[in-house]
């Protein structure tokens, strides 16, 4: 296979029929052998896909991908299913990359500041400036650089020390405290790697571990498997949060003691306390333990002292669990001694080594220092860097505006930027040395012990942007100052560290065969070592387990800055799609807010939307606030991410930057960021403007939307009962639609039940088999909205721009329904808040089909709702008449070369090089929704035929279903009854959404979530 | 001598109305070159037109999004429009047809300009479909026409009844008012000169008023006004069931066939009441257009008025009553909701306002009419918009719920839709006889010529 075609000459004939013109004088010097995943380079057709394994680079988690590519261009990113990382899921950021590789913002080329004014010259031009730059700067050059694991970090480290300088890793998402933590309790320099799946409880110490910590992906996975019912209903692990405000993760769990800022510590080392008084083994820890009795606990958290020793008991109880945290919201003053006490408690519970395991994970984020970084600008503003390198990070947008980091910069006499696209910190460079996008690029990444991850180029560099690696820029520079750094390409290098690497060990066929097989699955796995036995090291630095200190100590509210769970923090800003998700938490899209208690804000007279001063002792901003209930009175919460000022058309001048408000604060002993470090002061302005938010009603106004269930009624009589008085109450309405002239159904939509009474007068055909339909768990489901984005991609859903949303014209497919039931603020206790992915529910009964006047929307035989894009004449009468509101219109067109006004969405070229050829691009004026990846249906339906043999059940996997971290989806024929949707419909959670109400029979199944509190019978 | 009792029915409508040629002089009258306050209003309306077309065009080049429309509420002041001016149109041909079958005496003065009413109210409510489809170039799909690809209308939906009913309603009443006015269009030949005269030759079909004429044309008319009966009931139904086979809470009622039919009585009447007021003032035809005729339109308001609160009432009980939740929250958010103001708009204008009817002072009063009148038409503008965007603002999903806000095009165009319908009116005014002339010759008491014994002369 390795010895077909070169990828890059296919590419070059195929070029014809797609870009080839454009790609002429595209440098293509680096691209080596690249093997397609499935299909040998000679078998690829026009029309049929070519996927390609390689990594994900939007955050430090290493999650695997495979690329579906059409023609050469890469149309929709997956998670790889053999990476042990991502097991073929990913999240909502992972699949915006396509958007960073097509953003038509990306520079041009490299570039050169003269009078002020960037030029553009040659990289031949810019490769001899750079090197003689470096030449006249001796030891006096900086290399900054974002997280760089792999063999890129060791090529900077090879090339800093070949040209004399230093070099600087700065990643705002840092978890330096808990490696910091993790040295200080068991001596290894490594961030602990949590099991998720085998754990029967779950503490998050405010650990974001579903949207932004370490892993998110993995992590989701591995609770969405433990911490739901499984087909017997029962061995459900309990997720408990602690923290001062809910995050998404925080909603997803099942109790919630909202602890004081900064009293982590104290908590966790009080329930140490209490296990180890039972008996648990606290090492050298056994005095600090001493002095953290629940009730001094209590006091610092102001939570109940019971509460915290009842948590203590069960949690030492439900072996194995988890401790979690404390996570970024945690990076308060005293972070590190945090991460310890969580660390303690995991290993006074003895779950260290079981749940908890300490080994070395190459994830990138986690190695910086902040105090690294202070140092640096010190050395500019003293003019002692000659020549700065910046690779990866975007310090002049994301650090605080007292760190004086533009001020330093702007001293250094030559600044050279290696940004794909012009942003905060290449605005300031003299040199821009435009990177290739992660997915035209070299890498590999190694995010557990045992998994070695290759990330390759999964197509032709964009042609539009005369881009090159920086690792081939540098290697090249390196030889143009006669430095040789063993290799010519930074391709070159990775396999000769890859080379060096291998032994037997990992694969007896010889390197060749190791390194194609790399290439074909994308990840190579070795055999896990096994863990050791850890032991708790006495500290060797001098740490508290206090509340922290805040800046602005008298003001009223602690800010918490968190990193968004779209936007990270801020790199995914220019991401159309992302900053048009909303959130998982607000809901609202595109700006930023100020979440505030809903009870204070009531009493301060502010509504949604009224614009609030935020000021703290550093400076100040003005953001419309949101009233939540899920945040502690005297806390308020400002995401990352916003307040961009230089970022391309989609990034510039969203929201604002939450780092402007925050001192630069060291926290000692692990040097970073202080982020939860300052108290603001918040006050009305007298303006409001409308939340740019897809948020109707919070609550479920005593409609059965999301019911629930509690794990206590599951499989009992009583169930049953219910159950039966359902069915009864069924009859009677049939009784009722009979005597209307309506059509009588009474289905659960089970294979018996087809064909369809009734269905004689719709289009239905009763003989036809499939009857495709879905089911979501809801038990499983986070609300993370990594479907919304994969949908997205999958169906060229376009993006419709801030005005838009406001308008109430939000264009997703799915709708991640969010409604409060128990969210109570003020103490301990049950928290339940439902989610509920709404999507097209492809009705039998469908409301919108009748009243279509031209069969626009209309019933296939296999039970679709069909919805014909060009026959829609835009009566928008369906939409009306969906009772579930899935259905959206083009109110403009949105995927034009240019915007119908300012700030809607639009498809510049390269941006529309990611449709997806087979669906098509809607227009002005017709109606769209969710087709049930009608494509993917065809596709199978279709090799199916060829291959002369039935569609097997899994085998059509929707775009939604293929991303969900959580497992939570199912799809399949449910008139197969031995498909697997089949079976979970019979599941006695599964109930319809507004079937009962108005007989629609979706073929979308929910099955009921689960709580450990009780929910009432008749609650929905 | 005729006796009081032996009198036609008109001689007690139109006493002061003494002769034909009396009848001939004060209506023709209106034909005669008109004043600049025409050509004022004239050039408004004008005005007004471009402002529809403008905003239309705008609407067509950049997208429906231009509209305030959003998701959920996806109609809006268009549909609202749409049904309020099928609605206007509705009581012209139940005044010319329905009130003819019955023999109602007082019909003849005001039928002519409620017929017009009817057939430009048609003609402006036609518009709004097209102006609110999304893809208007292709709005000739809902109509069934032969072609190569076998691809009909959906003949389950409501929108397709309304094509049928819409145009069928346009078609006949624009028959029926042409035929009546057959006769008059002689009349007014027979006295006008230079273009004028030829416009009439040719409209009036060469009408000589023989008795072989009035013959065909009296079986003419009574079976057209059977026909168009009917329709008068049908169109407003099949528009009331675009909302009714829905199955959005708020729309979904077996109510609501009766209940808009008498509401599109109820704000046809007034608006003829809000027509023949200036129309009585500019023209002087106070003997023609008395109070006993605005007696009989004031008594109709109140008795469809009363249909039309029972309604209200019956809706907000079977909410009530069905102990459906989403049923339940569409009404209670209608009277407390986000647009508690227009429902009380609709409330007062319709329910309340029309109860000072009950007074024969008021009823007697020409300017409170027409006070009240304007009342009305407001009142039956925002019922439909209560009905189409409160309903669809809050339905069965919570997290959808949404609000709607009106755009400027919107404005633009509701504002231009009454200047199109006026710039219609008014040229009606000046070309046709906007009181039927025939016909009230018929009701007026015979003329006869005293004899000479009996002294006086003509």
């Amino acid at each position: 296979m390795s010895d077909g075609i070169k990828r890059r000459d296919f590419l070059k004939v195929l070029g014809a029929g797609s870009a080839g013109a454009s790609l002429v004088g595209c440098s293509t010097d680096d691209v080596e052998r690249l093997l397609p995943y499935v299909v040998p380079p000679e078998e690829i057709t026009p029309g049929v896909a070519t996927w390609y394994t390689s990594v994900c680079r939007e955050c430090d988690a290493g999650c695997g991908i495979w690329v579906k590519t059409r023609e050469g261009r890469a149309i929709k990113v997956e998670g790889n299913p053999n990476h042990p990382i991502s097991r073929g899921a990913l999240c909502a950021r992972g699949h915006s990359s396509l958007l960073g590789l097509y953003n038509p913002d990306r520079f041009a080329g490299p570039m050169v500041r003269e009078g002020g004014e960037l030029r553009p010259i040659s990289w031949e031009e810019a490769e001899a400036m750079l090197a003689e730059r470096l030449q006249g700067a001796g030891s006096n050059v900086l290399m900054l650089t974002g997280s760089a694991p792999g063999s890129l970090g060791e090529l900077f480290d090879d090339f800093v020390s070949a040209v004399g300088g230093t070099r600087v890793e700065h990643e705002l998402l840092s978890e330096a405290p808990l490696r910091e933590a993790t040295r200080i309790a068991f001596g290894r320099n490594v961030v602990p790697a949590y099991d998720m799946e085998r754990a029967r409880m779950v503490l998050s110490f405010g650990a974001d571990f579903m949207e932004t910590w370490l892993s998110p992906v993995e992590y989701t996975r591995g609770f969405g498997r433990s911490g739901s019912v499984d087909d017997h209903g029962s061995n459900k692990a309990a997720m408990v949060f602690l923290g001062p405000r809910l995050s998404l993760t925080g909603q997803n769990a099942d109790e919630w003691f909202p602890i004081r800022p900064g009293s982590e510590a104290a908590v966790a080392l009080a329930m140490a306390h209490v296990i180890a008084r039972e008996g648990g083994d606290a090492g050298p820890y056994q005095p600090v333990l001493e002095a953290y009795t629940p009730a001094v606990a209590a006091e610092l958290s102001g939570v109940g002292a019971d509460e915290i020793e009842d948590l203590a008991l069960r949690f030492a109880d439900q072996a194995p669990a988890v401790a979690l945290g404390p996570g970024l919201s945690g990076h308060h003053g005293n972070a590190t001694a945090a991460n310890l006490a969580v660390l303690i408690l995991n290993h006074v519970a003895g779950y260290v080594g079981r749940t908890v395991r300490v080994r070395n994970a190459d994830l990138g984020a986690a190695s910086q220092s902040y105090a690294e970084v202070r140092e640096a600008t010190r050395r500019m503003s003293a003019d002692g860097v000659q020549v700065a390198l910046v690779h990866g990070t975007n310090p002049a947008y994301g650090l605080p505006r007292d760190a004086g980091f533009v001020e330093a910069f702007g001293r250094v006499p030559f600044k050279v930027s290696f940004a794909e696209c012009m942003d905060e910190t290449a605005a300031l460079a003299d040199l821009i040395l435009p990177d290739a996008h992660a997915l035209e690029s070299w890498g590999d990444s190694n995010p557990r012990p045992g998994v070695y991850a290759l990330q390759q180029p999964v197509m032709e560099r964009v042609p539009h942007f005369d881009s090159k690696q920086a690792g081939d820029v540098l290697l090249s520079v390196a030889a143009r100052l006669g430095r040789d750094l063993g290799a010519a390409t930074f391709y070159d290098f990775l396999r000769g560290r890859w080379e060096r690497a291998y032994d037997t060990s990992m694969g007896s066929d010889g390197f060749e065969a190791f390194w194609s097989t790399g290439l074909k699955n994308g990840v190579v796995t070795i055999a896990e070592v096994e863990d050791q036995r850890e032991i708790l090291r006495a500290p060797d630095v001098a740490l508290t387990f206090d509340l922290p200190e805040f800046t602005g100590g008298d003001l009223e509210f602690t800010l918490q800055v968190h990193p968004s769970s779209r936007l990270g923090d801020g790199t995914q800003a220019n991401r159309p799609w992302l900053q048009e998700l909303p959130d998982p938490v607000s809901k609202i899209t595109w700006h930023s807010w100020l979440e505030m208690n809903r009870h204070t804000g009531e009493s301060m007279g502010l509504r949604n939307g009224d614009v609030v001063r935020v000021e703290s002792p550093h400076d100040a901003v003005e953001v419309p606030v949101w009233l939540y209930p899920g945040i502690r009175e005297d806390v308020v919460a400002l995401a990352m991410g916003g307040g961009h000022t230089d970022y391309g058309r989609f990034g510039t001048g969203k929201g604002v930057n939450a780092m402007a408000l925050l001192p630069s604060l060291v926290e000692q002993p692990s040097g970073a960021l202080v982020l939860q470090a300052t108290r603001v002061q918040v006050t009305p302005t007298g303006r409001h403007r409308r939340l740019a938010t897809i948020e109707g009603a919070d609550t479920q106004e005593n409609r059965p939307i999301t019911p629930a269930v509690a794990l206590a009624a599951l499989g009992h009589a009583e169930a049953d009962d219910h159950a039966e008085a359902e069915g009864e109450h069924h009859d009677e309405l049939q009784e009722l639609q009979a005597y209307g002239g309506f059509v009588p159904v009474a289905t659960e939509g089970r294979a018996e039940d087809f064909p369809l009474p009734g269905s004689q007068y719709g289009d239905y055909d009763p003989d036809e088999n499939p009857r495709w339909a879905m089911a979501i768990d809801l038990d499983k489901c986070t609300g993370c909205s990594a479907c919304a984005v994969a949908c997205q991609a999958e169906n060229n859903v376009a993006w419709v721009g801030e005005d838009q949303v406001t308008m109430g014209r939000d264009h997703n497919w799915i709708r991640l329904e969010r409604y409060y039931e128990t969210v109570d603020a003020t103490h301990a206790g049950p928290v339940d808040v439902r989610h509920l992915p709404m999507l097209c529910q492809h009705c039998g009964n469908a409301p919108c089909e009748p009243v279509c006047p031209v069969y626009a929307s209309y019933h296939t035989p296999d039970g679709l709702n069909g919805q014909i894009y060009n026959r829609c004449v835009g009566t928008r009468y369906c939409a009306n008449n969906c009772p579930y509101k899935v259905r959206v219109f083009n109110w403009y067109t949105y995927t034009g070369e240019e915007p119908a006004f300012d700030g809607m969405g639009y498809a510049p070229e390269p941006l529309n090089w990611q449709y997806n050829p087979d669906v098509t691009v809607r227009t002005n004026g017709v109606m769209e929704k969710c087709s049930f990846c009608v494509q993917r249906i065809r596709e199978t339906e279709n090799r199916a035929r060829i291959e002369d043999r039935p569609v097997q059940d899994g085998e059509v996997v929707p775009a939604c279903q293929q991303s969900c971290p959580a497992e939570a989806i199912v799809f399949g024929n449910v008139r197969d009854p031995n498909s697997r949707v089949a079976r979970v419909v019979e599941n006695e959670r599964t109930y319809r959404v507004l079937d009962e109400l108005i007989n629609t029979q979706p073929a979308v199944h929910y099955l009921k979530k689960v709580t450990f509190h009780e929910v009432e019978a008749g609650e929905h | 001598m005729a006796t009081a009792t032996e009198q036609p029915r008109g001689a007690m409508t139109h006493p002061d109305v003494k002769s034909y040629g009396q009848v001939n002089q004060e209506i023709l009258k209106a034909l005669s070159r008109p004043g600049k306050g025409w050509w004022a209003l004239l050039a408004l309306s004008v005005a007004g037109i471009g402002l529809f077309f403008t905003s239309w065009a705008i609407q067509i080049v950049k997208g429906i999004g231009v509209s305030g429309l959003s998701s959920p509420v996806g109609w809006g002041v268009y549909i609202t429009t749409f049904v309020f001016w099928v609605g206007i149109a509705h009581s012209g041909t139940l005044i010319s047809a329905i009130l003819f079958l019955f023999r109602a005496p007082w019909r003849q003065s005001v039928y002519r300009m409620a017929e017009a009413m009817t057939v430009f109210a048609v003609m402006t409510a036609g518009l709004f479909p097209l102006i609110h489809v999304g893809r208007v170039w292709h709005a000739y799909w809902l109509i069934p026409y032969p072609n190569s690809r076998y691809l009909w209308p959906n003949f389950r939906s409501p929108l397709v009844w309304d094509v049928f009913a819409v145009t069928t309603y346009f078609t006949v009443s624009a028959v029926f008012f042409y035929l009546g006015t057959i006769p008059d269009m002689a009349a007014a030949r027979d006295a006008a000169t230079g273009w004028r005269k030829k416009f009439y030759k040719m409209t009036s079909l060469g009408w000589r008023g023989t008795d072989r004429e009035w013959h065909h044309f009296s079986k003419a008319y009574i079976y057209l006004a059977a026909l168009a009966t009917p329709l008068v009931l049908s169109v407003h139904s099949v528009v009331s069931w675009d909302f009714a086979m829905g199955i959005v809470p708020g729309w979904h009622a077996t109510i609501f066939a009766p209940y808009f039919v008498a509401g599109a009585i109820f704000s046809g009447v007034a608006m003829v009441i809000t027509l023949a007021v200036p129309l009585r003032k500019i023209f002087g035809w106070q003997d023609y257009l008395t109070v006993k005729h605005f007696d009989a339109l004031s008594k109709l308001i109140l008795l469809t008025s009363m249909i039309v609160l029972y309604a209200y009432l019956t809706e907000f009980f079977m909410a009530w009553y069905s102990a459906e939740e989403p049923e339940r929250g569409v009404f209670w958010n209608r009277l407390f909701g986000h647009y508690w103001w227009a429902t009380w708009i609709m409330l007062v204008c319709n329910g309340l306002v029309p109860v000072l009817l009950w007074f024969r002072r008021v009823r007697h009063s020409i300017s409170a009419l027409f006070v009240i009148s304007i009342f009305i038409n407001i009142g039956m503008w925002f019922e439909r918009f209560v009905i189409i965007v409160t309903s669809l603002s809050h339905e069965y999903e919570p997290f959808a719920w949404g609000v709607y806000r009106p755009s400027m095009v919107e404005m633009g165009i509701l504002i231009g839709s009454f200047a199109w319908f006026g710039f219609w009116f008014l040229l009606f005014t000046r070309l046709l006889p906007a009181v039927a002339i025939a016909e009230l010759k018929e009701v007026l008491p015979l003329p006869y010529r005293p004899r000479p014994q009996e002294g006086g002369a003509d």
